[in-house]
């Protein structure tokens, strides 16, 4: 080791600060050092200590970021020398304050999986060149040199540089006087919207206000690279601007985001119009859920990363949930309903009176109370009187009351896909209804009542619901049909039932 | 800020907790309005540290500091300072500031007041500044997301999240203060001084503080945890009558609710009857708030009404309860569907609707019980006492049901013989329902009604 003269040198001054560096040089370094000291010889040049300095941090172990290879490191380190050599800025370059070559890797990766067009590090490499003053602050500290310095290059960027080069870029600037606002309520402005879309999605307000987002996208883009750099920045992610999209394919899988999206893998909103219209053709033609379900979970998530909050969003939200519902995915089902509840809020049109039933539903299952109250404080008097919120709000008092007679003729008469909601607390509401009846009646009934108070559809589904939970010993044919012996079935029902009501599997709650 | 420091060192030297916290205040008396505006004007950005410096460290008489302590105080009060001034700011001028900068302002003080337990070591006297600081911590907390919401800003969902919406209906600051306020929790329930100078003392208090932040998050099921904590810690814990009764009230109170929401009326009846018990005669809003959910408890527990006395002496309970009260009474379902629709805006608000509902039953049995009275007695068979008629045919019930029910609204038999079904099984009837003959059996000796004499 010690003959490196020319480095050891310095080495043993700078080990002053960071002990650990010359115990902790594995050969690679030492690999590297001899390189860059070939260099050295080759071109004749006496590196400045700033330079030297540099290279001794960027092996320093401390500066390692977890993902960049080392070679990966060498070779963007002898890159970064050998351009300063041949431009001759060996001297005018701030080392003290350049990116350590493993920074550069890690903000190139960033920026390339943001934006395909981002300028590499020689960009921002340059940029250095722009900006002094900030870079002051930053030079020493390691930590904080690590997260700062790379918005400053970008930040120094001007937009129009930034921005992908895409034709579309100068429609986008086509001003447009409709400003978009949360709330559009009413029905002919969501009509007009539509009409827009439809006719020249260019000028509709999506796009505008697409475009206002893309700029605040460029300012914020920055964020982006500072937030992959650190693993645990997931607040300082949430800074990060939308994304626009440019992949034009329709289809795509669902991969959950780690990093920055690239636009390149992210549709734009008339692509993700055209990926609905397949999904949906293909759902009825296939009726494949796992291939369903994926592509609704990445064409939800390119909504979310380019920040389109409108009407199409709550369609592809309601259309998943009803999928999700009809396959009894419970936790899709409630992470899009819990996204709907937010879209709701904000006017954007859907079915709001559907999908307000469905919670209702879906708390009679679970057996919230609180929330079931908080639903309650929230619907207004007309929405009591929708159909299909009445009939949710009338399920839920008929089991209060446990009048399970009224409580199946409303099952019978669920509107929409409410079905499949109180088919998951049905069971249940049969064994307390027969518990019920077994206390009440004696000495027997008829099985047809029970068909018929219960909502089975036939008495061949009753008498299966009896073998299911090992009770045909209380049926006992007689002449005049089968009857079911109330007064023997004791404590059967009523553990059963017991049983059901514990078993209420929460998933994805809302 | 001088008059401030004089009303500090005044404390200090009698340790008088209270009147130290009077200090903290960040309302002005009304018998000195302009209070405020006279302490930020007394000083400013550059001296306030000096200036507190000067009044509580260089200047001790008859109380003595400990460095830490005495350094500790000054940060406390050059952030009240700074407070003080974002609330004056934001009270007068809405453009001058938010109160999202006074809760910011405020918490920074609670911080450094939770600081000063936790390594300067303030004594347990001092805790009325706790409360003080936690109390008004809550209220700028709801004031500022009040105007967030006002403002109406919209946000999309942080982080690389598959979803656009992430924080509907958000309380971001009252979370915020509710964690804090945790803190303040942990801070007394792990003292482990000896009781006489324990910041237990302070428990209930805080506890209390929090559960109404919880309630007002709609997280009541946060509130178990502090309730889990605290009957781990019940072994070294002072005795329950020995804290002030407006703290234990109040504690009372909550758990009463906290239970009730989870339908355990048994002891949701008992904590409320405790509290009732204990609270203030004069303290009439209070008395209302524990009845307000004592009266629908006893409904379900005992199957009793409020008296009319009781209901007479509070305007608003009678107002909210009687009508229903009355029709459970007379058995009157029409009546009682309908009082219950028209209250129902209040019930859900109080989170009494659901529990209310389930009085229904209650009216049903006393309807029931009309027509098996009605039906009078049978013939002795042996000269015996009569005994009254227990069969009584399901049409009669039927009959007395269908009485005020709205033209189109049909009650058929079947939906009848469930209700009757339903009083049997839970148990406000006895007897059975013979369906083949169309009559219902009912039990002889006095007991058809259970508790009602018949």
């Amino acid at each position: 080791m010690s003959t490196h003269t020319a480095y050891t040198a310095v080495a043993a001054r700078k080990s002053l600060n960071r002990p650990a560096m010359q115990s902790h040089t594995p050969n690679g370094k030492m690999a590297a050092s001899n390189e860059s000291q070939t260099t050295t010889k080759t071109k004749k040049i006496d590196w400045p200590m700033g330079v030297r300095l540099y290279v001794q941090r960027s092996f320093v172990p401390e500066n390692n970021i977890p993902g960049i290879e080392k070679t990966d490191m060498e070779k963007k380190l002898k890159e970064v020398i050998t351009q300063a050599a041949e431009h001759d800025t060996l001297n005018s370059i701030d080392w003290d304050t350049l990116p350590l070559p493993q920074q550069m890797i890690q903000s190139e990766r960033a920026k390339l999986a943001s934006s395909s067009a981002a300028p590499h590090w020689s960009q921002s490499f340059s940029a250095l060149f722009v900006k002094d003053s900030e870079k002051e602050k930053t030079s020493k500290k390691r930590k904080s040199a690590e997260t700062t310095t790379l918005p400053v290059a970008q930040e120094s960027l001007p937009p129009w540089r930034k921005t992908n080069a895409r034709n579309n870029a100068f429609e986008d600037r086509i001003s447009h006087p409709k400003v978009p606002s949360v709330d559009r309520g009413d029905k002919r402005q969501r009509k007009f919207e539509e009409d827009f879309s439809r006719n020249d999605p260019s000028k509709s307000d999506i796009n505008l206000e697409k475009r206002r987002r893309r700029f605040e996208g460029v300012r914020l883009g920055a964020e982006y690279t500072r937030a992959s750099s650190r693993e645990d920045s997931a607040t300082s992610e949430g800074e990060a601007g939308p994304v626009v999209g440019r992949c034009q394919q329709l289809e795509k899988k669902y991969f959950r985001l780690t990093a920055a999206p690239n636009p390149d893998s992210v549709r734009p909103l008339d692509v993700l119009e055209r990926t609905l219209e397949m999904l949906k053709r293909k759902w009825r033609k296939e009726n494949n859920y796992s291939y369903i379900c994926d592509q609704f979970k990445s064409l939800r998530q390119d909504l979310t990363v380019q920040h389109i909050k409108n009407e199409f969003t709550v369609k592809v939200y309601e259309i998943h949930a009803r999928i999700a519902l009809e396959k009894g995915d419970i936790g899709e089902y409630n992470q899009c309903q819990t996204q709907l509840r937010g879209l709701y809020a904000q006017n954007l049109g859907g079915n709001p009176v559907e999908f307000k039933a469905y919670r209702i539903l879906y708390f009679i299952h679970t057996c919230n109370r609180t929330d079931m109250n908080e639903v309650l404080a929230d619907l207004t008097a007309t929405e009591k009187q929708q159909p299909a919120i009445k009939h949710a709000l009338d399920v839920r008092s008929a089991l209060a009351l446990g009048n399970y007679h009224r409580f199946f003729q409303l099952y019978l008469n669920t509107p929409n896909m409410g079905a499949y909601l109180m088919d998951m607390f049905i069971v249940r509401e049969r064994l307390l209804a027969l518990a019920n009846i077994c206390k009440a009646y004696r000495p027997d009934v008829k099985l047809r009542f029970i068909t018929e108070e219960l909502g089975f559809e036939s008495d061949g589904e009753t008498v299966q619901f009896f073998v299911e939970h090992d009770a045909q010993h209380l049926l006992e044919e007689r002449e005049d049909g089968v009857r079911l012996l109330t007064g023997k079935a004791g404590a059967l029902f009523e553990v059963a039932k017991s049983v059901a009501f514990k078993r209420v599997d929460i998933k994805g709650q809302i | 800020m001088q008059r401030v420091f004089e009303t500090f060192k005044q404390a200090q030297r009698i340790g008088s907790g209270p009147l130290l916290s009077s200090t903290l205040s960040p309302v002005a008396p009304p018998e000195d309005p302009n209070r405020l505006y006279d302490i930020y004007t007394s000083s400013n950005e550059t001296r306030i540290i000096s200036d507190a410096r000067s009044a509580i460290i260089y200047q001790q008489t008859g109380y003595k500091l400990s460095k830490a302590e005495g350094n500790a105080w000054v940060d406390i009060y050059a952030a009240y300072w700074k407070a003080v001034g974002q609330v004056i700011a934001t009270e007068t001028d809405a453009r001058a500031g938010t109160w999202s900068a006074v809760y910011d302002a405020w918490k920074e003080l609670a911080n450094l007041l939770i600081k000063g337990y936790q390594s300067a070591d303030f004594e347990a006297w001092t805790l009325p500044c706790l409360y003080v600081t936690g109390k008004y911590l809550r209220t700028f907390a709801i004031k500022a997301d009040d105007q967030a919401r006002r403002r109406g800003t919209v946000t999309f969902s942080s982080g690389f999240q598959d979803d656009i919406v992430s924080d509907y209906g958000k309380n971001d600051k009252l979370e915020d203060a509710a964690r804090v306020i945790n803190r303040i929790f942990t801070l007394c329930i792990s003292d482990r001084a000896p009781l006489e100078e324990s910041r237990k003392w302070g428990l209930y208090y805080v506890i209390n503080l929090l559960f109404k932040t919880y309630f007002k998050l709609n997280s009541v099921p946060l509130s178990k945890n502090i309730l889990r904590a605290l009957q781990a810690n019940r072994t070294d814990m002072p005795v329950l009558e020995s804290f002030p009764a407006s703290h234990i009230v109040t504690f009372k109170y909550y758990v009463g609710v906290i239970s009730f929401l989870e339908e355990d009326y048994v002891q949701a009846e008992e904590a409320l009857t405790y509290a009732l018990a204990l609270c203030h005669k004069d303290a009439r809003k209070n008395r209302e708030l524990l009845l307000t959910y004592l009266i629908p408890c006893r409904l379900l527990t005992t199957q009793s009404l409020p008296s009319a006395k009781l209901l007479a002496a509070y305007p608003h309970l009678e107002q909210l309860f009687k009508p229903i009260c009355q029709c459970i009474k007379k058995g009157d379902l029409a009546g009682y569907d309908k009082a219950l629709i028209a209250g129902e805006e209040e019930f859900v608000k109080r989170r009494i609707y659901l529990t209310l509902e389930r009085g229904r039953d209650i009216a049903l049995r006393n309807l029931l019980r009309k027509v098996f009275i009605a039906g009078g007695f049978e013939t002795p068979k042996d000269g015996g006492a009569p005994i009254r008629r227990t069969r009584v045919p399901v049409a009669e019930f039927a009959a007395a049901i269908r009485i005020g029910s709205e033209i189109g609204q049909t009650i058929d038999t079947d939906e009848v013989e469930c209700m009757l079904a339903n009083m049997i099984y839970k148990g406000l009837m006895k007897g059975y329902i013979a369906r083949e003959r169309g009559i219902v059996v009912l039990s002889k000796g006095g007991t058809a009604f259970p508790g009602t004499g018949v």
